[in-house]
């Protein structure tokens, strides 16, 4: 069981570096999106006895994350006319790089946490730090808006690996309502998107800096 | 009538006054009267021996219980809120009329009570929360006073400064008064001298009022802001908004426990504002600042008397402290009195000719005989001179000093130079008025507008006699005034307590009052011979000149040449000349100004420093998303990293 779980937050990570490489927007929402349903399964194989709790969870992760935030997403962009990350301030080789190195460190710091021992062999909290980081290395690198989304979706997928150590004690409400915050969030960004995009004719978020007094 | 009830019909009164006051002048004149009457009777009961008066209610203001306290030393400084307060709302009707300010004059006048009354909360509240309050809206309304005629650009920079600067001495009285509130449990304000560990927030006051006050390093904020106000407003911001500061410190010096340094301290910088601000006023050519700076000494001098009383309070309650203490403040009387009736003489010049530059007047006494006497009146008073007010406070002061020295206590060491100073500031002080007076009104006129002044009206006239008959009074028959400012004493100090005036009291009232009769007999005769006799009449400074020039006059920069030179390494003044060359030489010219020194040599650069840093650090706002994570993830790393190298070992 472990080891099929290990090979999922493997993917997963395998993804954060595609995410990273990636300079067209639909292959970085792919990414995203199939991350988000490696990471939906996991709950079913953490869980012995398969709780319907624990399954409305993972169905819910799985279309909210794999299906509707890629849709709104894919629909900013049809609307933006955008499809590619023209100049972002981290280059992909290095933003690659970056998430290497971030990857290995998050190995090397998982080792010197004091996890519980039934978390020792899992890849579960080093995989989440490598999410969050990717996450950051995309707010901190692009420079489009949509790219921004999608780092922080993979910053918030980061987040949940880390919440499914602790599945059996948070309540489905604080879990369900994580995810409706993101689907609010994504819509809101969305709209955003298409104002910056009317307001600027561009969705260079650098553009904003107009705005400032 | 006990004084409760009479405080709180003036203060209704003055209210009253503030809500109708920018519709109707008239009536607004008329309850401003009535009201600062009405307080007057108070504090005058509280003096003349009525008992002191004390309320405290359940009722909370800002959550702490009112209590209301009015005792000699803050029935002192209501007589002179009340004073001034009335005198400078006659002067304004006339001065500042809704004819020529039409858009100022009434929110002026509201301005007006809303300071009285935030002057008079000030001086009654015992309770360190309602203090704060009432003491930041009195800054509020004097800034707001200051900037009525706010579309000069000078105005406006006067006011951002006085509000910086007073707000820079709120914050050290809030430090003061939570740290108060803290170590004693409450915010109620009372005599707590047996708690040792108090005396130390000593320092806090002394910098907080000692802005307020205008003492030396901290007056950067008076010059500019006395000469720039309206001057009814410069009479009571002198007059009365400084002797706040020195309120603060009489008050808190005799309820608190001080250091043993402080009385050392307080005449310290007294001396030294004594002597640099009178330095500074002979300097200039702003009459207004001329007076300001005068302001800043008179000040030094009050707090001369005020440090030597703690002195001699911290060794052993010496009898010399009591009359130093007294001087300073029959000072602070004699103070707001010359310097109102000085202020309200320069508004008149002002409203007359239209310039504050001395080396553009000359020649006003034919024309405004009245403002002219009474603003000589009011140079003697100021400059010390028999047989009026500033003398006797002085002499007090004196008179405490010299039986300091003659004490032979370490005391002794700190009133001989202090004497030095006193007495270099009085000399200094006469040629500042000199120079002031003879520039203004003898001599001929150096300009045309100058030339066509016309007298001012009754309106100013009378506020300008009331307070000269004030000057007067209190130089001719000081021993009336004695049993008062005794009172006074004995509640800043009631070890002290005595009702018994100083002998030399007497003799120098009536010596002032001897020669007051032979210097007016000694006018009267001369007028009387001038007028009988006819005389020959000439222009002024002919001096056997075929075509004599107003220009050929002594400028105010040449008349106080000599003494300013003296304390050029202070002053440091601005001189921009050329010299005339040749048999026919064409252009010279010779401009000097004296900058505020402290300001512009001190605090300016300091604050450009720390505008600098900031422009610098503001360019971390720049309104990048990315880089504002990035902040985030690196501030949030290096706390990991803060975290893993504690847990490490």
């Amino acid at each position: 069981m472990n080891a099929s779980l290990n090979l999922l937050i493997g993917l997963a990570m395998g993804l954060n570096l595609l995410a990273l490489g990636s300079s067209r927007l639909p292959s970085l929402i792919r990414a995203m999106s199939l991350q988000g349903v490696v990471l939906g399964v996991m709950p079913l194989l953490l869980e012995q006895g398969a709780d319907w709790r624990v399954g409305l969870v993972a169905l819910a992760t799985v279309v909210g994350k794999g299906v509707v935030i890629p849709s709104l997403l894919r629909r900013a962009m049809r609307a933006a006319h955008i499809d590619r990350e023209m100049e972002p301030f981290i280059g992909f080789v290095p933003s690659l790089l970056l998430g290497a190195a971030g990857t290995i460190a998050a190995v090397a710091l998982a080792r010197a946490l004091p996890l519980l021992p039934e978390h020792q062999g899992l890849l579960l909290v080093p995989g989440s730090i490598a999410s969050v980081l990717t996450g950051f290395i995309l707010l901190i690198g692009r420079a489009k808006a949509i790219s921004q989304v999608c780092g922080y979706l993979i910053l918030e997928n980061g987040i949940y690996l880390f919440g499914l150590l602790l599945i059996h004690s948070t309540p489905l409400l604080v879990e369900s309502g994580i995810l409706l915050d993101l689907t609010v969030g994504v819509f809101v960004i969305g709209i955003i998107v298409d104002r910056i995009q009317r307001a600027f004719d561009s969705l260079d978020t650098r553009k904003l800096t107009v705005l400032r007094e | 009538m006990t004084p409760g009830p009479l405080l709180s019909v003036a203060g209704v009164v003055l209210l009253l006054g503030l809500v109708v006051g920018p519709g109707r002048p008239q009536l607004w004149r008329i309850l401003t009267l009535c009201g600062v009457a009405i307080g007057m009777g108070a504090a005058v009961r509280v003096l003349s021996g009525g008992g002191d008066w004390e309320w405290r209610s359940g009722f909370p203001l800002g959550g702490e219980a009112m209590h209301l306290r009015l005792d000699g030393v803050s029935a002192l400084f209501l007589v002179l809120v009340c004073t001034v307060g009335g005198g400078g709302c006659v002067y304004g009707g006339e001065y500042w009329s809704d004819h020529h300010y039409p858009a100022s004059a009434p929110r002026g006048r509201a301005w007006w009570n809303a300071l009285l009354v935030s002057l008079g909360w000030v001086l009654l509240s015992a309770n360190g929360l309602h203090f704060l309050l009432g003491w930041e809206l009195f800054t509020v309304s004097a800034y707001f006073l200051i900037t009525l005629d706010r579309q000069r650009l000078q105005v406006r920079a006067a006011g951002w400064l006085y509000l910086v600067a007073s707000h820079t001495g709120t914050v050290c009285l809030f430090a003061f008064f939570a740290l108060l509130a803290a170590r004693t449990g409450s915010w109620d304000l009372g005599p707590l001298r047996g708690q040792a560990g108090l005396s130390s927030l000593f320092w806090l006051a002394l910098l907080g009022f000692g802005v307020k006050a205008g003492l030396f390093p901290l007056h950067v904020w008076l010059p500019s802001a006395h000469a720039n106000a309206p001057s009814h407003v410069s009479a009571i911001l002198s007059g009365v908004a400084l002797k706040m500061g020195v309120y603060g410190i009489v008050r808190f010096s005799g309820w608190l426990p001080v250091p043993a340094a402080s009385g050392w301290v307080v005449i310290g910088l007294g001396s030294v504002s004594a002597l640099l601000g009178i330095a500074f006023s002979v300097a200039q050519n702003d009459f207004k600042r001329m007076l300001a700076y005068c302001s800043v000494e008179n000040v030094g001098i009050i707090f001369i008397g005020v440090g030597g009383a703690m002195l001699a309070v911290s060794h052993g309650d010496a009898p010399w402290g009591r009359l130093a203490m007294a001087g300073a403040l029959l000072h602070v009387w004699n103070h707001g009195a010359f310097k109102s009736l000085l202020f309200l003489g320069a508004g008149s010049v002002l409203h007359a000719a239209g310039t504050r530059e001395m080396s553009r007047l000359g020649g006003l006494w034919p024309r405004m005989p009245w403002t002219a006497g009474l603003f000589v009146l009011g140079s003697v008073a100021a400059s010390g001179l028999p047989p009026l007010n500033g003398l006797v406070s002085e002499w007090l002061i004196y008179l405490g000093l010299f039986d300091a020295v003659a004490g032979r206590g370490p005391a002794g060491w700190a009133a001989l130079p202090a004497i030095l100073a006193l007495a270099t500031a009085g000399a200094l002080a006469l040629v500042g008025f000199v120079k002031t007076g003879a520039l203004i009104f003898l001599g001929a006129p150096r300009t045309r507008a100058v030339a066509r002044a016309d007298e001012c009206g009754w309106g100013m006239r009378v506020p300008m006699l009331a307070l000269a008959a004030v000057c007067l009074a209190i130089g001719l028959a000081p021993v009336l005034f004695w049993p008062a400012v005794s009172r006074a004493v004995d509640a800043w100090h009631p070890a002290w307590a005595t009702r018994e005036s100083p002998a030399p009291l007497a003799t120098l009232g009536l010596f002032q009052a001897t020669l007051g009769i032979l210097v007016a007999t000694a006018a009267a005769a001369l007028w009387y011979r001038a007028k009988s006799r006819g005389g020959r009449r000439a222009p002024t400074w002919d001096c056997g000149f075929r075509a004599p020039t107003a220009r050929m006059q002594y400028t105010a920069a040449s008349f106080a040449g000599i003494t300013a030179g003296w304390f050029d390494w202070i002053l440091q003044p601005m001189l921009r000349w050329r010299r005339p060359r040749g048999l026919f030489p064409t252009g010279a010219f010779r401009r000097e100004s004296v900058p505020e020194t402290v300001l512009e040599r001190v605090i300016s650069p300091v604050a450009a420093g720390v505008l600098r840093v900031s422009t610098a650090v503001r360019r971390l706002q720049h309104g990048r998303l990315q880089s504002y994570i990035l902040y985030l993830v690196t501030g949030l790393l290096g706390l990991g990293v803060l975290v893993l190298l504690e847990g490490a070992p």
